[in-house]
């Protein structure tokens, strides 16, 4: 998994040197010299990993690192999805604080931007001192996952937030639920961070836990001959909520059911209002990326058929909810892929908010599909 | 506009005080590029800036008669920072494995080892309930908390020590001003009038106040970051009842011309209060010369301990006003359906009051006054102009507030933004990395922010007891900081 690669390369830029040590009593020329060395540090090919003198204050908080790792032994492990595990192990591996930092930073820079669609009240993480947004949808390959975006003004929250993402995307919503919050300990960042940034932290959890018990509950609920509305789904299932996070369960806002895939008009459009022209949406998403992409080579397939049945698709009865698009056009050269599933998913806003779920995009250059 | 700076006393012009003036010239045209002041011969010559502050009298005197060195220059007496940290044991430790640079001083204040003396000594020598026993530990324990009174009353110069009332803060202060005054005395469309900078503590108990009697808000709006005095000229009506300014901006490091505002406010009949948070801690503040109606502050900004805080308002006033909280100690006879009150300040101090507190606030004064606010002023002033101007050599670095001047005073504090990078981001890494304490967020002012346009601000605010250096220290940090960001993300 793309954590673990990150996890090896860059344990090796861990460079303890004791140059990197406060001098106490002057100020002027060491710490000048510290910040040189630092700069060369950020752009310094792999170093080996040195033990720190004992006398050190760094040497004093990872000794403090143990202790807390020895007292937290009691956090079960099996409880954490292997993603989690994964990135667990690798800020233990970096002792020191700026280095934790780095890697914070790293992930937050590998989180994809997040719609500003999604960037509303509802999505918005309370307690924490920058602006957090959390988004959760089913996971269009396998409906049992749930998937999560998220996006920080603040570098370190992002970071946070994309550790959560990675950590938990992908696993079904029973064990993200199980998490428990006292992982973050494990990770070490806690003493690096202000008590009010912890709990924007686990407030994040929290509300990435309550969105995938919602996700649970609604797919549970599609055994239904009707299709239930997600408000009143929250108050007469709280008794299974209740069971998943072993009672602790906390309210969820109403508002949350409407983001069931992440489609924050959904729950505020009537069923009704539906366009009931079959075949047709394949014919739009045609229509619209010939004109945005002038493709050289492009196939829509229809696989709402493979989703039936599942959350957020209650209501949607003439399916045309999930789509394979493969495109092949010059308009994406010089684009990242998020660049390209951005443009895919501007040009088809309209299908997005009337019932289109979820697209599986394949985005290529010319040059790229013709060498690959 | 013409920032009049805050009232002296008339005081002995001591020659070291014009003294001092030159040499922040000197130090100012040698650190900044602005020509704002005329080219002094620096009275020491070929120094990048010179520290000394030699003042002859009280604490500083002793030291500036050793000529304590410092590792650059053997010859310049110490500064007035340098001067009083050994009397904060609180400065004196490493965070994070650094040492600390504490500059959240407009969030609190650090405390000398006076004041938590008196705080000890009042438990283990006379502790006792105020005003009500007869015996030994509880008259001297009235006494001394009367004492207390006398010395804020002296403090900031009023006429009557019963004008002065403890509360809890300044923002009961406040409160007291809006639930006994204010809600006894506005009417449907009366208005009131604040800055758009004031602190959520002048303006919530307002909004509260203006719901329940129907009075009415209207706001100053900025200009070139900081209150537009002629709209608020313009604002000012028949209908304007209360004024509500504060004296020094904790975010904009902006001071107001008070003196003016109240004679603008008292032509239209308006009252004035003045939140004088920032102002009291750091200068001289006279509440008769500015003539105010109401004053507040907190003990825990000047040096004194948390859970004090006064209200000082004119005893005409005060006379007239119904209690706030009820209880003990306020009353004069209680019957079983109605009781008659006592005369102001004991009307406002229900049931027992913070005694200790409020004695660990006299102790603090007696701190204050012991250096000479004067002498805190012109050294913060040196400070103020200093920050502001390492600062601003920063790349991307936008600071709110006027660029101080000639004729226009900032506080010794500084919010600022860097570009693109977040300031909570900044604050964490300043601390972690650096052991630099500064203050993230809206520093309850959001509706400053809104009109600032950000969301949130960093902001480095001093007191007496920082130096140069430290400032020197957090420059670098700061940009270290920055560094770590715009690589790294």
């Amino acid at each position: 998994m793309a954590a673990s690669c990150i996890f090896s390369s860059s344990a090796r830029r861990l460079v303890a040197s004791p140059k990197l040590l406060p001098n106490r009593s002057a100020f002027p020329s060491n710490a000048s010299s510290f910040l040189c060395l630092s700069r060369s540090l950020l752009f310094s090919s792999p170093i080996s990993f040195q033990s720190l003198p004992r006398s050190s204050p760094i040497a004093l908080r990872a000794q403090q690192q143990r202790q807390q790792d020895q007292e937290l032994e009691s956090v079960d492990a099996s409880l954490l999805p292997p993603k989690l595990r994964d990135i667990i192990a690798l800020f233990q591996s970096v002792p020191e604080p700026k280095a934790k930092y780095q890697q914070l930073l790293h992930y937050g820079a590998r989180l994809p931007p997040l719609d500003p669609a999604f960037k509303t009240d509802a999505h918005r993480v309370r307690g924490c001192v920058s602006q957090v947004w959390v988004r959760a949808f089913s996971d269009p390959d396998d409906p049992t996952a749930v998937r999560f975006e998220a996006d920080s003004d603040s570098a370190l929250t992002k970071g946070l937030a994309a550790l959560l993402v990675f950590g938990l995307s992908g696993s079904p919503a029973t064990v993200i639920a199980r998490v428990p919050p006292d992982f973050v300990q494990l990770l070490g960042l806690r003493q690096s961070l202000t008590p009010s940034r912890n709990n924007g932290f686990l407030n994040m959890l929290k509300l990435m836990q309550q969105k995938a018990v919602q996700l649970y509950i609604e797919s549970a609920q599609t055994g239904d001959s009707k299709p239930v509305e997600s408000k009143t789904a929250s108050t007469t299932n709280k008794e299974e909520k209740n069971s998943i996070l072993g009672g602790e369960a906390e309210e969820v806002p109403g508002e949350s059911a409407s983001q069931v895939n992440g489609n924050s008009n959904l729950a505020d459009k009537d069923e009704t209002s539906e366009r009931d022209d079959l075949g047709g949406r394949r014919k739009r998403i045609i229509e619209r990326l010939q004109q945005g992409l002038s493709p050289s080579e492009l196939e829509v397939e229809d696989v709402s058929y493979l989703h039936a049945g599942h959350a957020g698709v209650r209501g949607s009865t003439d399916g045309e909810t999930h789509f394979n698009v493969r495109v092949i056009s010059k308009e994406f050269e010089g684009k990242s892929l998020v660049k390209r599933h951005r443009l895919i998913y501007d040009l088809l806003q309209e299908e997005l908010q009337s019932g289109l779920h979820a697209l599986s995009i394949d985005a290529k250059t010319p040059s790229e599909a013709h060498s690959g | 506009m013409a920032a009049s700076l805050c009232h002296f006393p008339p005081a002995v012009s001591s020659s070291s005080s014009l003294f001092v003036g030159s040499k922040s010239r000197s130090l100012l045209l040698a650190v900044s590029p602005f020509k704002h002041f005329p080219a002094k011969p620096s009275l020491s010559p070929s120094r990048p800036w010179t520290r000394s502050y030699a003042v002859s009298n009280d604490a500083a005197a002793a030291a500036a008669a050793f000529s304590v060195a410092s590792p650059s220059d053997p010859r310049e007496s110490p500064s007035l920072g340098e001067i009083t940290r050994p009397d904060f044991p609180i400065l004196h430790q490493a965070v994070n494995g650094f040492n600390l640079v504490y500059f959240d001083n407009a969030a609190t204040s650090q405390k000398p080892s006076a004041v938590i003396k008196a705080l000890s000594e009042y438990y283990e020598l006379y502790n006792s309930n105020v005003h009500r026993g007869v015996h030994y530990l509880s008259a001297k324990a009235t006494d001394a908390y009367e004492e207390a009174r006398n010395k804020v009353a002296n403090f900031v110069n009023a006429a009557d020590r019963r004008e002065i009332i403890f509360t809890r803060n300044a923002t009961e202060a406040i409160n007291l001003v809006a639930y006994s005054w204010g809600v006894f005395n506005l009417r449907p469309g009366d208005e009131i009038v604040l800055t758009i900078a004031e602190h959520h503590s002048s303006i919530v108990p307002w909004q509260i106040v203006a719901k329940k009697t129907g009075a009415v808000l209207k706001y100053v709006e900025l200009t070139k970051e900081v209150p537009d005095l002629d709209q608020f000229k313009g604002l000012l009506s028949k209908n304007t009842k209360l004024v509500v300014a504060h004296h020094v901006s904790n975010v904009l490091g902006s001071v107001l011309p008070i003196d003016e505002i109240v004679d603008w406010s008292h032509k239209v009949g308006a009252k004035v209060l003045v939140d004088a948070c920032q102002s009291v801690p750091h200068m001289v503040v006279d509440v008769q010369k500015l003539n105010v109606d109401f004053l507040v502050a907190s003990s825990h900004k000047m040096c004194g301990p948390t859970g004090a805080g006064f209200l000082y308002g004119k005893i005409n006033l005060l006379s007239s006003m119904p209690p706030f909280l009820g209880g003990g100690e306020m009353i004069t006879d209680v019957f079983q359906d109605y009781s008659t009150y006592a005369e102001p300040p004991s009307r406002f101090e229900a049931g027992t009051p913070a005694i200790a507190e409020a004695i660990g606030l006299g102790a603090a004064i007696d701190y204050l006054s012991s250096i000479g606010m004067e002498k805190i002023h012109n050294y913060e002033k040196e400070l103020s102009e200093y920050l502001y101007y390492q600062l601003s050599s920063v790349p991307n670095i936008h600071i709110y507030g006027p660029a101080p001047s000639n004729t226009v005073r900032r506080a010794a504090l500084c919010s600022f933004n860097v570009d693109n990078i977040h300031p909570t981001d900044i604050a964490t890494f300043l601390d972690e990395q650096h052991g630099v304490a500064v203050r993230s967020g809206h520093h309850c002012a959001q509706p400053l922010h809104r009109a600032l346009g950000v969301n949130a601000s960093a902001r480095a605010s001093l007191y007496f007891y920082n130096t140069k250096e430290e400032v020197d220290t957090f420059i670098r940090a700061l940009k270290d900081t920055i560094e770590f960001f715009t690589t790294t993300a």
